[in-house]
């Protein structure tokens, strides 16, 4: 088998308001980072069910990010503070169960932080990396 | 169309000219698309929401009965709306459109990696491919404006936008925090660039508005409460004198809320000596009076200015934007010093006297013989305060001399910032900032005046640092904006909200926690309890959704299925097309 590098899957959960427009601003301000993370968009980071993180981990992805409005600045007032308490549990449930929790990150990311989010991006795609492919899509055995 | 109806997609690849097309290989990605699962058409087009893309797109729905429509193209912040009226005009429900963001999201942020943003661009087209044949079609609801609209901010663009309403015969309810009308603008002497006196202005715009039968002004007053949605907004209002609350309906809100002078700590010797002060400062001086040095209260001899006082500092937070004020202003004030005092010198960075009527005021302080010597940013002027007084010395950039002036009065053109308590009216309003902290409009050109909260516009020094004649336009705007909602009458609003499904509801209360507008309870039908949501009250955040953990409530446009197929369709490309294969 030809000798690939490891390309990681990462699936980034982003709320509408802050973070789909934060990676909105990188684009538009042209600023380069790698093409790992595919954004699925939902309204705000506190509909982010912890059974669709664990979802992506059971499908193989690499490496989820949950990322909405900072902590004060959330669309919908109070719904990002669930984001929050729903990401430490789901953190030691993955450390639980043998899955490093630095492939799992909350990412608070407003409108204007284009700049954020593509370090955000390009510092966690080379952490996972480090890391490897993912335990549980197989693809790290030879 | 049927919900049961078996899904038929039409994916759509816009090259948007050169800026999709030149990075991502669109006509592979069309290519491959057409083998994605319930995909009936898949093809390519130069400019997807260009009358003749949009007329493709309308076209090939007839034509092939599609029901599903993806568009692979630019940010749905921008045209989701465009095309999903698309839709709608050939007949599909506006909610079986699905967009894909390849340009903001794929090729300007991954422009040197054409083979990699390629594959990233086909599974984003396979997600969306995946969540387009999960959609459902939702009934488009319609609800009456309250012919009423809220100003929140008694400055010139409140008082601006408060009476275009009322002159348009709406009711018009001004909320100003502090006791007088006017805001910044009255503490101004004249107004560039025509030198009228600033309180000639206000004055005209305040007796209007107090004369004005439509408009009502509640003054030391805030929005201490604020609910519901466009059309219908519950507004409560605290009086901070008498400790009343009143409460009201509007239908559409504007933000007029300003800016406040930034008080320059660290800069420039600032407070180390009473004679170094603000712009803001020296004009209040003007405007009640004649100037004088504050340690003497003798008329200043020699004067300087220095520009940019915590504006266009790259790198420093809430400091990176240009105030759009100071250099006209600088070089009008300069110029009447220059009438009594020998000498005037100006400090400048660059000299951006941009608006209409400005360059004549540069103009004038350059005839008045206003000393203007361009400093190194890189090396800013030195101020000294000792026993004799200031001394200020700097580098000219145009000649390179490093020069020394002993000013007895040092004005500092002080930048405009977002005002004290601009968070609680973001947090209010639910308003987004940009990086310099002014509130963000939902397009810069496209949709300028609008917030992305529905029904909310925003108007003046809210919006980004300008001077007076740049916020009554913006005000007059969005006035426009406020009275085309109103005289409309109704309004369409989004049906993305929660329901329950009784049978799977076991009463635990997880969602009314999670609720952050109460719209969730507890009610008993037949008998038993389950969860009710309220959808005027439903914001659509699907938290609720998010927590139940029988799986009880379905998030529209948003369900848990939706989401999942997304999730399938990206990780099991990674399985087939490889990605982590030694």
């Amino acid at each position: 088998m030809s000798k690939k590098i490891f390309d990681p899957n990462i699936v980034a959960f982003t709320c509408n308001w802050c973070s789909y427009g934060g990676a909105d601003l990188a684009g538009i301000s042209r600023i380069q980072y790698p093409t790992s993370a595919k954004v699925i968009r939902l309204m705000c980071s506190g509909r982010v069910d912890p059974v669709m993180v664990l979802e992506a981990f059971k499908n193989g992805a690499d490496g989820v990010i949950v990322s909405g409005c900072h902590i004060g600045d959330c669309h919908y007032s109070t719904g990002n503070y669930r984001t929050q308490v729903r990401f430490q549990a789901l953190q030691t449930a993955l450390e639980s169960i043998g899955m490093d929790p630095q492939r799992l990150r909350l990412l608070w990311a407003s409108a204007s932080e284009g700049q954020q989010w593509a370090e955000a991006i390009t510092e966690m795609t080379e952490q996972i990396k480090k890391l490897g492919p993912s335990p549980i899509s197989g693809r790290g055995k030879k | 169309m049927g919900s049961g109806e078996s899904p038929k997609v039409g994916v759509f690849v816009c090259h948007c000219g050169h800026n999709i097309a030149g990075t991502v290989n669109v006509e592979h990605v069309a290519e491959l698309a057409s083998e994605f699962p319930n995909v009936e058409l898949s093809t390519h087009f130069m400019f997807m929401c260009s009358d003749s893309g949009q007329a493709l797109i309308r076209e090939k729905i007839e034509e092939l009965g599609l029901n599903r429509v993806v568009v692979a193209s630019c940010s749905p912040r921008m045209h989701e709306p465009t095309f999903r009226k698309v839709v709608e005009e050939a007949g599909l429900n506006r909610y079986c459109f699905e967009q894909v963001n390849l340009r903001e999201h794929v090729s300007w942020c991954h422009m040197k990696e054409p083979e990699a943003a390629t594959q990233k661009a086909r599974d984003l087209v396979r997600m969306s491919v995946a969540r387009a044949s999960l959609l459902e079609p939702l009934e488009v609801k319609t609800v009456s404006v309250e012919p009423h609209a809220l100003v929140v901010g008694g400055g010139v663009s409140g008082l601006r936008a408060a009476l275009d309403i009322g002159d348009r015969g709406f009711r018009a309810t001004l909320v100003e925090r502090t006791g007088n009308l006017g805001g910044n603008l009255a503490k101004l002497s004249t107004l560039y660039p025509n030198n009228e006196p600033a309180k000639d202005v206000v004055d005209r715009m305040s007796l209007a508005a107090e004369a004005s039968e439509n408009v009502t002004i509640l003054l030391n007053s805030e929005v201490t409460n604020f609910d519901g949605h466009i059309g219908n907004f519950e507004v409560t209002v605290k009086n901070n004198v008498t400790e009343e609350e009143s409460e009201m309906k509007v239908g559409t809100v504007i933000v007029a809320t300003g800016f406040d002078p930034f008080e320059p700590i660290g800069y420039y010797g600032y407070g180390d000596s009473p004679d170094i002060i603000t712009l803001s400062a020296l004009e209040e001086m003007k405007r009640d009076g004649t100037v004088l040095r504050p340690s003497t209260a003798q008329p200043p001899k020699n004067v300087a200015f220095i520009s940019c006082v915590g504006s266009r500092e790259e790198g420093v937070k809430g400091h990176e934007h240009c105030s759009r004020y100071c250099c006209t202003a600088m070089a009008k004030v300069a110029a009447e010093l220059r009438e009594e005092a020998d000498e005037v010198l100006m400090l400048y960075d660059d000299i951006r006297t941009f608006g209409k009527g400005h360059e004549d005021v540069h103009r004038r302080a350059r005839q008045e013989h206003v000393i203007f010597s361009k400093y190194n940013k890189k090396k800013k002027p030195a101020v000294k305060i000792n026993d004799s007084g200031i001394m200020l010395k700097w580098n000219d950039v145009l000649s390179g001399e490093n020069c020394e002036f002993r000013p007895d009065m040092l004005v500092l053109a002080n930048a405009m910032v977002p005002p004290e308590g601009a968070d609680e009216v973001a947090k209010i309003f639910s308003l987004t900032r940009s990086a310099d902290g002014f509130f963000n409009e939902e397009h810069i050109k496209l949709a300028p005046l609008t917030t992305h909260t529905a029904g909310i516009m925003i108007a003046g020094a809210a919006q980004s640092a300008k001077s007076a004649t740049d916020s009554t336009t913006q005000a007059s705007g969005a006035a426009a904006k406020a009275v085309s909602l109103i005289a409309r009458g109704e309004v369409e609003i989004e049906s993305t909200v929660a329901s329950v499904i009784d049978e799977l509801c076991s009463a635990c209360h997880t969602c009314v926690t999670a609720c952050p507008y109460g719209a969730t309870s507890i009610e008993a039908t037949k008998g038993v309890e389950v969860a009710r949501v309220t959808e005027a009250k439903c914001h659509g955040c699907g938290t609720c959704a998010a927590g139940c953990p029988s799986g009880a409530i379905v998030m529209r446009h948003s369900t848990d299925d939706q989401i999942s197929s997304m999730i399938a369709a990206l990780l099991s490309s990674a399985f087939v097309h490889g990605g982590g294969e030694k």
